[in-house]
């Protein structure tokens, strides 16, 4: 878990801050709290976002956090897993009106990017998976047609 | 000379020590400590919180050292934004290598310990290297 504080202005390291965040997956805890299931990787990479943090003149902590009752650390859970399960569920959409070998690179980067910050697995992400299997062979098939 | 990180080596701190010992420090010795308190007077720290060689600005380690060091080869730096995005995920710079350093890097974490990893993961940078010295040499990939 991490704690931090950022001035106002300038806006810069609070964008920075935000976008390095979203690209991690926290989950939103309160103003200025984020969580991450703790292993040795997300809790180093917590602790880089803590140092940039009071590099631009703010406060952060990085803490070994445990909710104290199991409804709360399912509702943390559950919320990681339902905004996972929203970008997953674009991921289809976005399958299914792609159709090229360019759109299909594009689309495996961002597969491989939202299962890096999947800690709960949803239903979706087979479903996503599934997507891009077809637009695989898709673009396969449309790639062995003889060319006109 | 000594040099400290944090336990646990992954693509970063490879990387590192594999540039300290080649370009920096032949004689390098390095130290695995579980925090930065834990680093003895006379080792220089690497890769860990709140040290000159760390994360600054948005640059990897690995760029930090480069920076440090006043180090210019234009191969090593086609090192760095591979170390980059291997470890920082950011789509920064086009490095199709990262992702597969990346996992080989976290699987010798998983079947050996952080000496072993060093010693499996030097030599791969060392092709790594010889690859994008040809390639810069060619102006076009290597055979």
């Amino acid at each position: 878990m991490m704690s931090y504080r950022l001035p106002r202005e300038p806006s810069g390291p609070r964008t920075t801050l935000w976008r390095r965040l979203r690209r991690l997956g926290v989950a939103q805890v309160a103003d200025g709290v984020v969580a991450l299931p703790a292993d040795a990787r997300t809790r180093e990479q917590l602790e880089w976002l803590a140092d940039d943090v009071l590099a631009a003149a703010g406060t952060a902590g990085v803490w070994l956090a445990r909710p104290t009752t199991a409804a709360q650390e399912r509702a943390l859970a559950a919320g990681l897993a339902a905004a996972r399960a929203a970008e997953y569920r674009d991921l289809v959409a976005a399958c299914g009106a792609a159709d090229g070998p360019r759109d299909l690179r594009r689309l495996r980067t961002e597969w491989r990017a939202v299962s890096r910050r999947d800690f709960f697995p949803p239903p979706e992400r087979e479903e996503a998976a599934a997507a891009l299997r077809e637009l695989e062979s898709r673009v396969a098939a449309r790639a062995a047609e003889p060319v006109r | 000379m000594r040099w400290a990180t944090r336990a646990g080596v992954h693509i970063d701190r490879a990387a590192c020590a594999w540039l300290i010992r080649g370009f920096v420090d032949p004689d390098a010795e390095f130290l695995f400590v579980g925090d930065v308190a834990e680093v003895p007077g006379d080792a220089t720290p690497f890769d860990m919180r709140g040290v000159a060689l760390g994360h600054v600005g948005g640059d990897c380690s690995f760029e930090t050292i480069l920076r440090r060091y006043e180090l210019t080869d234009p191969v090593l730096w086609r090192i760095a934004e591979i170390v980059h995005v291997a470890d920082l995920d950011d789509d920064r710079f086009d490095a199709p290598e990262a992702p597969g350093l990346d996992v080989l890097l976290r699987g010798l974490s998983m079947t050996g310990d952080d000496a072993r990893t060093l010693a499996v993961s030097g030599p791969l940078f060392d092709g790594l290297y010889e690859y994008h010295r040809r390639r810069a040499l060619l102006g076009r990939e290597p055979a």
